[in-house]
């Protein structure tokens, strides 16, 4: 779906606006002064034949020329001829004149007119005729003192000079001016826009999972009540945040502590010389103490797990030094289990960007699992490599392996595996978590040597050096 | 020898007190963190165990201004907080050794051991792992009661083995304290000591990691 845009949004409302205002605005006086123009030019026609007409009546129609010596056909040049006269266009436009006497009778037209008869019985008022190839705006003024009637005509095209430029004239500007008004509006939207782009800004360039408060210069009124309302979710997060590792601290010291006492008595009362089935009541007592314990490790590994993630913990984390902090913690499971385990061909470093806290817990679960999976004598061997676009964490044992169509289930949390009770399920959920932060797939497959499990997480990225 | 113990918990300080009694050790148990400063500072212990949760004065304060003040005793830290941060954060304060409760009394006694080792062997001249001895002295070694003869190298490899039971050194490590930073030597030398260090006391006496290092485990076979 495509975001819908403040600035976009805001452009073009504003641009419709300007349109929907502007656009019937100049429309209208567009009209306006077309017909302004019109009426203009009709005045003029009616003036130059009220001149006219007020010339005869002082001269007398007689004094012009005699009824016999019929019409006066004065030449008169046409607008084409004008113009190449001149070389120049004006809004002189081409005009022709007649005078009619009481009985019709044509006494004196200009040539351009000489072909145009009076009807039978003329009335003033204008008109528009069709003639001789061109359209006339004609306008006939009947005197009845003087017994003259006198018409004056106007080429249509000469007029539409006038009228085209001032089409020209008030269509230009709007032409240009709005694009124009569309950019400038936009540039003050961009400009009236900054500190939303600041805030955007301030946010993108904090650092993941970063709970500081947001501090923005000069933020305007409307925006101020936006950062304080995130600002007060982050320090409710960070106390909520706070509460939880504290929490989680105080539950595994209110765990490990007693059970630290006890594991100690017990290991201490096995030393002890004991019949033999008090030996093996201790026994049982010791492995039931040994699973609670390490139960309560994979729960607060999960605990820490999640907290990690929630509080954003992530950065640049080196995989080997993981891999073998996590070994050595493992020393003793690793070196005395009659399990051989090899950490297999590796690079000194192999940095990626991810969460150390989880990396650490899918390492050891991983491990743990294999060695306990393994009988005696069984190997178990690590491996990291880089592989395309991807790191691939690979733990292969040849221990009797989960058939194909039981590993979907394994993921499931407390599922156990066998019924040996160790609660290894519990691990492996812990695995798919730690995966899952990472957008790591997790498979499950064959041995390479046919027998056992190979467990496959890729971790998708490149690694960072 | 002598240990001091700091721990506020009274069941699990009780606990260990017995304990680290039969096992003949002198205990001096203290619950709180400024007495724990005092007593550290007269320097009359062989090692402290030390809570890192403690009343008055944490635990990682104590061994920070007792390490200000030059007090070398080796120190084992034990924590109910989570190990990678308790672990860095122990070892950057002065820590020789940390332990992550719950723990066996297996376990600790084999790091109380680990740490006294070196210093009781340099008192006694000898190191004991097990069935496998070190005189440090006459450079041989005694396998299951048996002289074994040893050469330089061989003694100082299992000299840094031993002194480290139960944890995993690596291969690197072990290379440059044998044959030093500068002296180029082939990939297979470390092996080839080791192979020979089998052979003399027994092929399961020094576990392998591959990829990682070496071991000899606190009960080696």
């Amino acid at each position: 779906m495509k975001r819908l845009s403040l600035r976009g949004r805001l452009l073009w409302m504003i641009i419709a606006v300007l349109v929907a205002v502007l656009l019937p605005l100049g429309l209208y006086s567009y009209h306006r002064t077309l017909k302004e123009t019109r009426e203009l030019l009709d005045g003029r026609l009616a003036q130059s034949a009220r001149t006219l007409d007020v010339l005869i009546r002082h001269a007398g129609l007689d004094a012009l020329r005699l009824p016999t010596q019929g019409a006066l056909v004065v030449p008169i040049l046409s607008r084409e001829e004008e113009e190449q006269l001149l070389h120049t266009r004006t809004y002189e436009t081409e005009v022709g004149y007649q005078v009619f006497d009481m009985h019709n009778r044509m006494r004196l037209t200009t040539a351009n007119l000489a072909q145009l008869p009076l009807p039978p019985a003329p009335v003033s008022g204008f008109e528009n005729r069709f003639f001789e190839g061109y359209g006339w705006r004609i306008f006939t003024l009947v005197d009845d003192v003087n017994d003259v009637v006198i018409r004056v005509g106007e080429r249509d095209d000469s007029r539409r000079d006038i009228t085209h430029a001032l089409q020209l004239d008030l269509g230009l500007p709007q032409l240009f001016g709005l694009p124009l008004l569309a950019l400038l509006v936009g540039w003050a939207v961009k400009r009236g826009l900054r500190p939303l782009e600041r805030l955007q800004q301030a946010l993108t360039s904090r650092s993941p999972g970063s709970r500081q408060p947001i501090h923005l210069d000069n933020s305007p009124r409307e925006l101020q009540p936006v950062v304080d309302a995130l600002n007060t979710q982050l320090e409710r997060l960070e106390d909520a945040l706070e509460r939880e590792r504290r929490f989680s601290a105080d539950v595994a010291h209110e765990l490990r502590t007693p059970l630290a006492s006890t594991m100690i008595h017990l290991d201490g009362a096995m030393a002890a010389a004991l019949p033999v089935d008090a030996q093996a009541a201790l026994t049982s007592a010791q492995s039931g103490l040994a699973r609670l314990a390490r139960r309560i490790e994979q729960l607060l590994a999960l605990a820490r797990l999640e907290a990690g993630a929630a509080a954003g913990q992530r950065g640049v984390v080196d995989l080997i030094t993981v891999a073998m902090n996590v070994i050595d913690e493992l020393a003793p499971l690793l070196g005395e289990s009659g399990v051989e385990f090899a950490f297999a061909e590796h690079d000194d470093s192999l940095k990626i960007d991810g969460y150390e806290a989880a990396l650490a817990a899918l390492l050891r679960n991983l491990i743990e699992n294999a060695m306990h999976h393994v009988p005696m004598g069984g190997q178990v061997q690590l491996s990291m490599r880089r592989s395309q676009g991807a790191v691939v964490i690979e733990v292969i044992d040849n221990g009797p392996g989960i058939p194909p169509e039981r590993r979907a289930a394994v993921f499931a949390r407390f599922h156990r595996e066998g019924s040996s009770g160790d609660g290894y399920g519990l691990g492996l959920s812990i695995v798919q978590r730690a995966a899952q932060l990472h957008d790591a797939a997790i498979e499950l497959l064959d041995a390479p040597s046919g027998r056992g499990l190979r467990v496959r997480v890729a971790i998708p990225g490149t690694p960072l050096a | 020898m002598h240990i001091i113990l700091v721990e506020d918990d009274l069941p699990l300080g009780e606990a260990i007190r017995q304990a680290l009694e039969r096992l003949s050790y002198a205990v001096t148990w203290l619950r709180d963190g400024r007495e724990a400063l005092t007593a550290m500072r007269d320097q009359t212990a062989d090692l402290v165990l030390l809570d890192l949760g403690l009343p008055n004065k944490d635990g990682l304060d104590v061994l920070a201004e007792a390490r200000r003040s030059q007090v070398n005793t080796p120190v084992i830290v034990m924590t109910a907080r989570d190990g990678l941060e308790a672990r860095v954060r122990g070892l950057d304060a002065g820590a020789d050794d940390y332990l992550v409760k719950p723990f066996h009394l297996e376990e600790l006694s084999a790091r109380i051991r680990s740490l006294t080792r070196r210093a009781q062997g340099l008192a006694a001249n000898r190191i004991d792992v097990g069935v496998i001895s070190l005189d440090i002295g006459t450079c041989e070694a005694e396998y299951r009661g048996k002289r074994v003869e040893l050469t330089r190298r061989e003694f100082s490899l299992l000299r840094i083995l031993m002194e480290r039971a139960g944890r995993i050194v690596r291969r690197e490590q072990l290379e440059n304290s044998l044959y030093g930073l500068d002296n180029a030597v082939g990939s297979s030398a470390l092996e080839v000591q080791i192979h020979a260090l089998r052979r003399k006391l027994s092929f399961d006496a020094i576990r392998t990691i591959r990829g990682v290092g070496y071991m000899i485990p606190r009960d080696p076979t």
